[in-house]
């Protein structure tokens, strides 16, 4: 590092400009991260925070709760197979509701779990929904901000059936839209109320059996289920629509950023390299090693992008406190980790190239050319 | 006072494939030089002086011959080897100073010091008593390109010695300076060969420096002959 700091001491404006170049696009990669973080996170909180491995759908829902209807048929043989604890009925619907006392329709994704069993939600605020209450509800907390209170009211728009918030839940939702937890009781009252007209039902009726199943219980739970899609949380996550398109899209521009950036330093610095072709010729000629030349290229490389990745970092967490709630940014600890460390790897993949060019360097050739 | 200190080369052959053209430079060249001994070598342009420095520093490895330093050979030593040879065995004096822009005066010494891994407050003390004898001291933390021809010169003379070579090269080390500067550099040069029983090789075109030399040689068809 001898060589390194010098060398930054003396050309300051360069370097400060390369690490100002890279403080910026590492700063992008950061903020496109967070914002494909929460954006995931917006889309599929409440799936990815289920206990369960597998999803029991029905045939040919190509992955998607909602085009899945189960009954207690699947559900008596899947707890027959997996074992009755390990497996729970799961019912969603996309709905909009309003809450009582303020106008304008919000929309919610009400999610049917058995409120004692490994799919309810943790409470926050309020307290947990016990037997005796009749619908009453577990709502995310993105419903305060429209006036939602605990003991207050939001309505079913479809059904006209009015839901009593019992407490909040913290980032719970599905597909953008914030979750309504209510127990299978409360579920099945209301579904028998939207099918008055089309006469009482048989069967209760979900839209998926969640379960908690590897190896062999998993294969039983196939074989006595033929005809169902079992399908796992990530498969359902990424069903989710509009997910895919847009973690794709974010990952195409992380992905760029993380090229464009690598390319960025690579070509500076294989500039300066070639500029400084004499002086390298120089230290051989007095005897340095290639190895600590190459040490020093990548040296300083890692020193810059450790340096604009702090820097970045401490942005990052500053723009996360000023950002609008309603903008969907997350950025965790070990994401943040991960991606400055594959920041540093492309960047010390950048200086390869100098470094090459530094092995190839001829100390006789650099005195040749200086002395001529 | 060691006596083993000393330069040789033995029937030292060297030449160059130049596109489908060989060209014999050096050709059956021997030399020796003793411990505090100075030697100048003259010779026309294109006579080889240079590639024979080169040679004899360990940046080009000759065609046929045997090089020794403190009488050990160059021969099959690695790339590695013969950096490390460079570094604590031969001090070389391009012919431009070459140094290395970013760093101060004192920290062109440090360095080589650094990289031969000399204790630092040794290294210290040996940069400062270099400096001070070539007249350098008031310069120390300045960068090269704020310093005078002659003075650059003399801190690449400082380097050279920084590690205490037992060989010292110089090409033209008098060529971008003036008649009165030139010589004190070489003399410099001769004092402290003298003083601390080393060998140097000096390649010059420049008479009026030949005084200072122990022997003058010259180039002649691929050989050292005297005058
Ligand atoms: N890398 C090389 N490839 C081919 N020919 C070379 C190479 N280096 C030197 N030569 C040739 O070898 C001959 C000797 O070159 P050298 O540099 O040793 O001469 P010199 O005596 O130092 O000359 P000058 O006094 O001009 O510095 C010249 O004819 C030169 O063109
Ligand atoms: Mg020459």
């Amino acid at each position: 590092m001898f060589l390194a700091l010098r060398e930054i001491r003396h050309a300051k404006a360069r370097y400060a400009l390369i690490a100002l170049i890279m403080l910026l696009v590492s700063f992008l990669v950061l903020f496109v991260t967070g914002l494909a973080r929460g954006l995931a996170y917006d889309n599929a909180a409440s799936i990815q925070n289920m206990a369960a491995t597998h999803f029991v759908l029905q045939e040919q829902s190509e992955h998607r709760l909602a085009r899945s209807a189960v009954g207690n048929k699947e559900l008596a043989a899947a707890r027959e197979a997996v074992g009755d604890a390990q497996a729970t009925p799961l019912g969603m619907r996309m709905s909009a509701v309003m809450v009582e006392g303020s106008s304008g329709k919000l929309d919610a994704a009400l999610l049917a779990v058995d409120m004692n069993g490994w799919l309810s939600p943790s409470v926050a605020a309020g307290r947990t929904i016990t037997g005796g209450a009749v619908m009453t509800i577990l709502a995310d907390r993105k419903l305060a901000e429209s006036g939602a209170q605990v003991g207050g009211v939001i309505v079913d728009v479809a059904t006209g059936i009015r839901l009593t918030i019992a407490g909040f839940v913290d980032d719970e939702s599905f597909s953008h839209a914030p979750a309504v937890f209510i127990s299978l009781d409360d579920w099945s009252a209301m579904q028998a109320r939207t099918e008055l007209a089309a006469g009482p039902s048989a069967d209760a009726s979900y839209n998926a059996i969640a379960v908690q199943a590897s190896g062999d219980r998993l294969e039983a739970l196939r074989e006595a289920l033929p005809e169902a899609e079992i399908i796992t949380k990530a498969d359902a996550v990424s069903a989710i629509p509009g997910y895919k398109e847009e973690q794709g899209s974010l990952l195409m521009m992380i992905v760029f950023l993380f090229v464009i950036s690598a390319f960025v330093l690579a070509v500076f610095f294989y500039v300066i390299t070639l500029q400084k072709a004499g002086q390298f010729g120089i230290l051989k000629a007095i005897g340095t090693r290639t190895s600590y030349l190459a040490g020093s290229v990548i040296g300083q490389v890692l020193l810059l992008s450790t340096g604009s990745l702090a820097a970045s970092s401490l942005l990052i967490l500053l723009a996360q406190t000023a950002l609008p709630a309603s903008l969907p940014f997350r950025l965790e600890t070990d994401t943040l980790l991960l991606t400055c460390a594959l920041f540093l790897g492309m960047s010390a993949a950048g200086s390869l190239l100098s470094v090459a060019q530094v092995a190839r360097t001829n100390a006789l050739d650099a005195i040749g050319r200086a002395a001529g | 006072m060691s006596m083993r200190s000393g330069f040789a080369m033995r029937g030292v052959t060297h030449s160059f494939a130049d596109g489908g053209t060989v060209l014999q430079v050096l050709d059956d060249l021997s030399l020796e030089v003793g411990a505090g001994e100075l030697v100048a070598v003259m010779g026309p342009s294109g006579s080889g002086k240079s590639t024979f420095l080169s040679i004899g520093g360990a940046l080009l490895a000759p065609t046929g011959g045997e090089v020794l330093i403190d009488g050990e050979s160059f021969a099959g030593k690695s790339p590695l080897e013969l950096a490390d040879l460079r570094l604590n065995k031969i001090g070389f004096v391009f012919q431009s100073a070459n140094l290395i822009p970013y760093l101060y005066v004192r920290e062109q010494l440090m360095l080589v010091a650094k990289l031969a891994g000399m204790e630092k407050g040794q290294a210290r003390r040996r940069a400062s008593a270099l400096l001070e004898q070539l007249g350098l001291s008031h310069r120390a933390n300045a960068y090269p390109s704020k310093l005078s021809g002659g003075e650059r010169q003399r801190v690449a003379i400082a380097r050279a010695w920084m590690n205490d070579p037992a060989v010292l090269f110089a090409d033209e080390p008098t060529a971008s300076l003036d008649a009165s500067r030139g010589r004190d550099v070489v003399g410099m040069i001769a004092e402290r060969t003298k003083a601390e029983r080393k060998s140097a090789v000096m390649v010059t075109h420049d008479d009026r420096v030949l005084s200072f030399c122990d022997r003058v040689l010259y180039m002649k068809d691929g050989r050292l002959v005297p005058i």
